[in-house]
């Protein structure tokens, strides 16, 4: 079995994010990345998939800063092959990062065919969970979204579960090869200790794969116009005085908006 | 004077029974502390053959004058009077036996020379005395935690047999015209002998059969030994001399569970505990209900060391059946164990190592598994950017050095609770302006300081430890100044103990030191006397790790206020449940008292009004207690500093 992990790294939003000076993006200098949530439970499954069914595990990762980072840990966790894509735009839509990803994957010999292609489902900078479904599509495979496990591999076939809401679940089986978008693992992602990734630093090697014919720019139809950060829509009120005063000023703040 | 190992029994030469009976009793003796020997060495070496005169002074005041023991006043004192008796009736032993075999020595019998005879009787009265008492204590007063088993009540039979054999020897020999000299106890003995109806000339064979008694139970004595429980005897005088002088923190390894991944020391821990349970009395995480026991910690150790005898081979691990990983989770690393372990055990570098192991498997708990995380990636637990560590000096009217830009005299390291907790922010504040007005010069390390890495290393995540000292030490090497401070205890070990400094460490001061200096210096006044009631609550990692206990109390009553102790401070002090990463972990089912909460009833109790920290976390986990046992009324937290500024702010 192969197992193929698509990952990115995004915006981290625990760091305050500035708009670059044409207003249209975020300043790539200023903000730091971070490996994309679902895409760290994509590689979860396709580690306990491989830990089940056996097989191999290869992550895919378009270069980025501290993209080396989210590969060696990979690495440490159990991943088989690390792959750093070269020449991807970080500007690129949605769209364009499908269509560049599968280019590269098709160019260069090995990473393909691969029984599954696991990603997340959605990533903070893929709201719309595009990724996925658009390398199905550019790939000829079928695809399943929001999964939260791979309950069965057989046959050529493979058992999903797909989560819907209030915990209603649903159980599907897809043909292989697949592509996935994962929404979370059966388990948690894994701890890996630093002296593992110290230790894959030294003994993993990271494969670069170019791009063929890099996307200068987006070619979605889609144009940003602006972006704006957060404003501080007014501020709390503090009720002051004693809990007599305070509860009277409730009261009446709440008969005010018509709410007694 | 009479030969005892002349002449026949049952017709066979006495001596050549002795020689039998020496040669089996040495020979099982040696197997077994060949096979002890054997074991240790498939362990991994640990360093102890340095401090020659630290470890010798050690020696003499935990083995030679049992201070630990006497820390228990009723058990010490027999203890000692035991120890000491046996010390006097093993070298008579052997003098004897000597003698014994080799007749030709030009010695006489210890018993018959005359200050070895006085002394052993005099010692074996005392010795006799001891044994009274610790049979008493151990099945009349049955104190908690001490482990009741077969093995104590035959030690004790087998140590009053060879005191009472050679006893009523010396009275028979003394009845027999044979004890010469002042004699008091052989005199009296040998009184009751006749008041029993003894005869004089039956007297002499009745001292040659107790010298044979004598004889036979210690060489009996010598065999049991080193398959029982007082193993400890002969394997904790070596405990003791390759005992940690410092807080003990295995060096840098993949973990154990299995024997030869244990280094030597650590399994040595096991053959020298006599499971006394005096580390369970200590113990917050016993005490709370945990599961964990360090007593029952050593046992495991010690009985993965007999399945390696009994069956050989490697392959046998303490996880995860003889200790459960979450018996290894609930240690909080506060030393209460190590430090009153008679024996010089070392139960926390065993916890450790375990827990290591735990996490090279990637098996904890979730809440853990982030704050490693947060710190690996930002550099403090509470998963905020580096940006935000200084944010708490922007409530203050003064601008705080970047030690990084301009030179200081003291680089402050402010530790991630105290930095980032909105909760301890004001009194951060609270410090820097007590150091602002006594004139300290200080500056900090704003974003560039990240979590020194203390607890990451006492939960088992020692490459996280490595990264954050490095990054650290880096930050720290840019920075122009002369000592450094903290008000965090763990932050204040991991600088002052466990860092690696490449061009000498600097001094690293605890904040209540410096306060002390600058209150002693006058360079600090108190404008106004303080009044009132507190009590003082000794961090672990200030106290018993870096031994800092006079300063805080000291500031305290320079202030003016009545300082009272709990029953259980300095270095005797209850943790708060925090250490060890312990505040970053889950609750588990089943906590009856959580250690803070035993800690502010503890403080409550005293009469004070006041309960004094000098940690960040102590005065989260006391917060938060106060409100759980209902001692919102009664009782007021306050870390140190807060009480400075009250008396010194104009």
């Amino acid at each position: 079995m192969h197992f193929l992990v698509l990952m990115r790294m995004v915006p981290d939003v625990i760091e305050e994010l500035e708009i670059a000076p044409d207003g249209k993006s975020l300043d790539r200098e200023a903000l730091r990345l971070i490996a994309s949530e679902s895409d760290d439970h994509a590689l979860e499954e396709a580690l306990l998939l491989k830990e089940r069914h056996g097989g191999r595990v290869t992550v895919v990762a378009p270069e980025a800063p501290e993209v080396d980072d989210l590969l060696y840990a990979a690495a440490a966790k159990g991943a088989d092959r690390l792959v750093r894509l070269r020449g991807v735009n970080p500007g690129l839509g949605v769209p364009a990062l499908a269509g560049s990803c599968v280019a590269a994957l098709q160019s260069s010999a090995g990473l393909l065919p691969a029984d599954l292609i696991l990603t997340g489902a959605q990533t903070i900078e893929d709201l719309d969970g595009l990724i996925a479904p658009l390398v199905a599509f550019r790939l000829g495979l079928p695809y399943i979204g929001v999964v939260t496990a791979v309950t069965e591999i057989a046959e050529g076939k493979a058992s999903v579960i797909k989560e819907f809401q209030a915990g209603y679940r649903g159980e599907f089986e897809i043909a292989l090869p697949a592509v996935l978008g994962v929404q979370s693992a059966e388990k948690p992602p894994r701890y890996v200790p630093v002296a593992k990734v110290r230790a894959a630093m030294k003994s993993a090697k990271i494969e670069d794969v170019e791009v063929p014919q890099p996307v200068a720019q987006s070619l979605d139809g889609i144009e940003v116009l602006s972006m704006a950060k957060p404003e501080v829509a007014g501020r709390a009120e503090m009720l002051e005085g004693s809990p007599e005063e305070v509860a009277g000023k409730i009261c009446e703040l709440l008969a005010e908006r018509g709410l007694l | 004077m009479t030969d005892p190992a002349a002449g026949l029994v049952l017709g066979i030469p006495a001596r050549l029974i002795l020689w039998g009976l020496a040669l089996v009793a040495f020979g099982l003796f040696g197997r077994r502390v060949a096979a002890y020997v054997k074991v240790l060495k498939r362990a991994r070496p640990e360093p102890r053959w340095d401090r020659w005169p630290a470890r010798i002074r050690r020696f003499l005041f935990e083995v030679l004058l049992q201070r630990k023991l006497l820390e228990e006043p009723l058990i010490g004192v027999a203890h000692l009077l035991i120890f000491w008796a046996f010390v006097f009736y093993a070298t008579s032993f052997f003098w004897n036996l000597l003698k014994g075999l080799l007749p030709f020595l030009p010695v006489p019998y210890a018993d018959q020379a005359y200050a070895m005879a006085l002394a052993l009787e005099i010692f074996g009265v005392i010795g006799l005395a001891g044994l009274v008492t610790a049979a008493f204590r151990r099945y009349l007063l049955r104190p908690p935690r001490l482990e009741q088993t077969r093995d104590a009540g035959i030690i004790l039979t087998l140590i009053s047999v060879v005191l009472l054999s050679s006893l009523v020897g010396a009275g028979a020999a003394s009845l027999a015209g044979e004890a010469h000299g002042w004699r008091p106890v052989a005199t009296a003995v040998g009184g009751l002998l006749a008041a029993a109806g003894a005869e004089a000339a039956e007297a002499g064979a009745l001292a040659a059969a107790m010298w044979w008694v004598h004889m036979v139970t210690v060489l009996g004595f010598l065999v049991y030994l080193p398959y029982s429980k007082h193993l400890h005897l002969l394997a904790s005088p070596f405990g003791v001399l390759f005992g940690a002088l410092e807080p003990p923190m295995p060096a840098a390894s993949d973990g154990a569970s299995r024997l030869e991944e244990f280094t030597w020391r650590q399994l040595f821990s096991g053959l020298a505990c006599a499971e006394c349970g005096r580390c369970d009395r200590a113990c917050p995480a016993q005490n709370s209900g945990y599961q964990l026991s360090p007593k029952m910690l050593m046992h495991q150790v010690k009985e993965l060391i007999m399945a390696s005898l009994a069956a050989g081979g490697n392959g046998h691990a303490l996880l995860p059946d003889r200790v459960k990983p979450e018996q290894v989770w609930a240690c909080m690393t506060c030393l209460a164990c190590i430090a009153r372990c008679p024996v010089s055990n070392e139960h926390v570098p065993v916890l450790i190592e375990l827990r290591r192991k735990l996490v090279a498997d990637g098996e904890l708990d979730g809440h853990l598994q982030e704050a490693l995380t947060n710190l690996a990636r930002y550099g403090n637990s509470f998963g905020q950017s580096a940006r935000n560590r200084a944010r708490w000096a922007q409530g203050l009217d003064f601008k705080i050095k970047d030690a990084r830009k301009e030179p200081v005299t003291w680089l402050w390291f402010t530790g991630d609770y105290a930095a980032y907790d909105p909760r301890l922010q004001p009194i951060t504040r609270t410090a820097a302006r007590v150091l602002a007005r006594a004139g300290v010069d200080f500056g900090i390390l704003y974003e560039a300081e990240q979590n020194s890495g203390n607890d990451a290393r006492r939960v088992g995540e020692e490459g996280l430890f490595e990264t954050l000292m490095e990054k650290n030490l880096a930050a720290i090497a840019k920075a122009r100044f002369e000592k450094i401070v903290t008000t965090d205890p763990h932050s204040l070990h991991a600088l002052r103990q466990e860092y690696r400094w490449s061009n000498g460490r600097p001094q690293v001061a605890h904040h209540t030191e410096l306060i002390w200096e600058l209150i002693r210096t006058n360079r600090l006044t108190p404008l106004r006397r303080l009044s009132g009631k507190v009590t003082y609550h000794d961090p672990c990692y200030l106290g018993r790790y870096n031994g800092v206990y006079d300063a805080p109390r000291r500031i305290l009553r320079a202030l003016g206020l009545e300082l009272v102790e709990m029953p259980r401070c300095g270095s005797r002090s209850y943790c708060c449940g925090a250490g060890g990463g312990r505040i970053w972990m889950e609750d588990v089912a089943g906590i009856q008292e959580r250690p803070a909460e035993s800690r502010v009833r503890e403080a409550a109790a005293t009469g004070a009004a006041t309960l004094v920290v000098a940690c960040p976390k102590d005065w989260v986990m006391f917060q938060d207690a106060r409100k759980t046992t209902g001692l919102e009324d009664k009782l007021v937290i306050k870390d140190i500093v807060e009480l400075v500024e009250e008396a010194t702010q104009p």
